[in-house]
């Protein structure tokens, strides 16, 4: 299992490939370079025989072939046949001066064996043969100083590749290793992770090195989705908080209705609240389901070229009359001059204005006045609903566009806490913003759209 | 009136089949798409009330293919997927109407009437007459009893839509749709406001009221009767 393991991991594979690349190519480059070695140390042997034979023959002069002999045998006498061999034959094959017994040779260089020419061991000789003056000169030299050069030479070769190949593999191995726990350390906080723990982060070794860049990515990714889950989390802690209590005050009309139709009491009036109830409730439901939705995107297939100012004018219009019946006024007060056209979805531009000035009139008390505007600048539009009511407090500020928040003070007044957060997704897939604006006293809420494209 | 009922929650298709029946209608219950769509192209049928989510073939694509057949039989989709896509999605496919569940049963009704006796689109009428209360649709003119009466623009649509559907109950939701083209139900009682007004225009000068109030439903404009 281990094993199976161990030939797995990517950073003990290329350990493994390289090494074993290295040692190939140390070892090619060990038998290229003691074979060139070889090569060199015969061609100086070869070289250092034809030089002696050289010497030797030019010792010779036609007048004096006696004193050729005796040079020779000198040359024999103090050279040792193991090293040197020297050997003079005459035209009549008799041995005249040498240090080894009597053989014949071609011309030229050849090698032979010492044990062929009467000599102990095993050593090979490289000799160079040659007629001076009618007498057979023979000159050799014992190849075991070659021997023993290639031998110190292979054994250093043999020596350094294995040294090689520990370094190889210990560096190898302490590599691997050390890539291997650090994608051990990812794997372990990513298995941590999978199994729901989500404030867990990969381990940085502060090197910046290209794991640590990836362990970096990595940890701001959880970062995000663990900021994201939360906020699932929160929200649908909301929703289930949220609903336990109409789905309590359904279930408690259902059971008096239950008691009073047990006494024979008209229970008409207790029907009509528990239905009322759960009409609230799929509303909230829907309301949901609505900025879920939008918030998902798919309506950006639909952008058409609306005029912001026609939206604006009609929830004008059809809210002035509500607002008036509830003791407020509601007007239209700036307009720019001319169209103002953005892409963006009709139907959920005017419940965007709709939600605000709905949440103005419901949250507002009599006597106020709500304000739209509408007006121009860097080629996008700002949108103002304003009013002078209560206003929402500098802390609840950014707490208002979350799903379900209500204010303490507004949780008697009719709504679900959804109204905003459909705004907030309605603005976001335009790409608008959302200012609040505190008015001393009342409400601004300024809805600033982007430049749009040229069509 | 016979109406196919195509829901395959068997609750909510007896549900409405009852409230249909006891409404004096008669009703055919089908189960699955491929079965609507073989009752829908065999028998005459004055309405289809579809689900969107159906075993064999959804709702969508049965009536996309009851309209491939050349059959005009109005359509509404009843639905809980209630997605701001859905409905134009629904409309898209050939769907005349869209509810989505829960739903008041009196809603669907006065829905399913509306569009059983959608009046056929020549009819062109310029001037619509109850009793006598006359709305000039050229001239964009109100009158009772020969008495000019002012209308507010937003008023004169709301009182055009509930002339145009004489006698029938409009609901709230309906409503919303056709005068104001709200799709989403708003927090305020903008409906009830402008009916208030309309009414206090129209009816409380005179003597005999003509837009009614209909319980826990809707609205409706009509002669004494």
């Amino acid at each position: 299992m281990r094993r199976a393991r161990l030939l797995r991991s990517t950073p003990f594979r290329l350990a493994l490939a390289f090494g074993l690349l290295f040692i190939l190519a140390f070892m090619v480059a060990d038998i290229i370079t003691y074979q060139l070695l070889k090569r060199d140390l015969a061609e100086a042997l070869d070289d250092s025989v034809r030089d002696t034979y050289s010497v030797v023959a030019s010792t010779y002069s036609s007048e004096d072939a006696e004193d050729f002999v005796a040079g020779v045998a000198t040359y024999a006498r103090l050279n040792s046949p193991e090293d040197s061999i020297f050997l003079l034959v005459n035209e009549k094959g008799e041995r005249l001066a040498g240090n080894v017994s009597l053989f014949a040779a071609d011309d030229g260089l050849s090698t032979v064996k010492a044990g062929d020419i009467g000599l102990k061991g095993d050593d090979r000789i490289r000799i160079q043969a040659g007629t001076v003056s009618g007498n057979r000169l023979i000159v050799g030299e014992s190849y075991s100083d070659t021997d023993d050069l290639e031998h110190i030479a292979l054994m250093s070769f043999v020596w350094a590749s294995g040294v090689i190949v520990i370094l190889a593999c210990g560096g190898g191995a302490f590599f691997a290793a050390r890539a291997q726990r650090r994608l051990d350390g990812i794997e372990r906080a990513m298995s941590d992770v999978s199994a729901g723990n989500l404030t867990r982060r990969i381990p940085l070794e502060g090197n910046g090195d290209d794991i640590d860049v990836v362990a970096g990515q990595m940890n701001q990714a959880l970062d995000r989705l663990s900021a994201l889950v939360e906020g699932m989390r929160q929200v649908s802690a909301d929703i289930a908080h949220d609903l336990k209590t109409p789905l309590n005050r359904l279930r408690m009309t259902i059971e008096e209705a239950m008691q009073q139709g047990g006494r024979g009491v008209d229970i008409q009036s207790l029907l009509l609240d528990a239905r009322e109830e759960s009409d609230r409730i799929s509303a909230t439901f829907e309301a949901l389901l609505r900025i879920s939705q939008i918030e998902a995107g798919a309506r950006k297939a639909r952008f058409r070229p609306v005029d912001l100012e026609d939206i604006m004018s009609s929830v004008a219009e059809i809210y002035g009359s509500v607002a008036e019946d509830n003791g407020q006024s509601l007007a239209f007060a700036t307009r720019p001059a001319s169209p103002s056209m953005v892409n963006g979805d009709h139907e959920l531009l005017i419940q965007l204005f709709v939600n605000l000035v709905e949440n103005a009139i419901n949250h507002c008390p009599p006597m106020t006045s709500i304000t739209l505007g509408l007006e121009a600048g860097d080629g996008g539009f700002a949108a103002t609903v304003a009013d002078d009511g209560h206003g929402i407090p500098e802390e609840e500020r950014e707490l208002v566009f979350r799903r379900l928040y209500r204010l303490d003070k507004s949780r008697t007044t009719p709504g679900s806490g959804l109204g905003l957060s459909l705004v907030k997704a309605i603005a976001d897939l335009h790409g608008a913003e959302i200012t609040l604006k505190d008015r001393h006293p009342g409400l601004g809420i300024i809805i600033s759209f982007p430049a749009q494209p040229q069509a | 009136m016979r109406i196919l009922v195509v829901e395959d929650d068997k609750k909510t298709a007896d549900y409405v089949a009852q409230g249909m029946s006891e409404a004096g209608h008669v009703c055919d219950i089908v189960e699955d798409g491929r079965n609507a769509l073989f009752q829908a192209s065999h028998e005459q049928y004055d309405v289809l009330v579809v689900d969107r989510m159906l075993p064999g073939l959804d709702g969508l694509s049965l009536v996309k293919a009851v309209r491939a057949a050349s059959i005009g039989t109005p359509a509404i989709f009843l639905t809980s997927v209630s997605g701001v896509d859905d409905r134009v999605e629904g409309l898209e496919a050939g769907g005349d109407d869209y509810l989505t569940k829960p739903f008041a049963f009196s809603e669907l009704l006065a829905r399913v009437n509306a569009l059983a006796r959608r009046p056929p689109v020549q009819d062109q009428k310029t001037v619509l007459r109850v009793a006598d209360l006359e709305l000039d649709l050229v001239r964009r003119q109100v009158t009772r009893q020969g008495q000019a009466i002012e209308l507010q623009p937003r008023e004169f649509t709301l009182l055009e839509v509930l002339m145009r559907d004489e006698g029938r109950v409009l609901t709230r939701t309906m409503l919303l749709e056709r005068v104001w083209d709200f799709h989403f139900d708003p927090k305020t009682s903008v409906v009830e406001t402008h009916i208030s007004r309309l009414r206090a225009k129209i009816d409380r000068p005179f003597d005999v009221p003509l837009l009614h109030t209909v319980r826990n439903t809707g609205y409706s404009l009509h002669a004494p009767r």
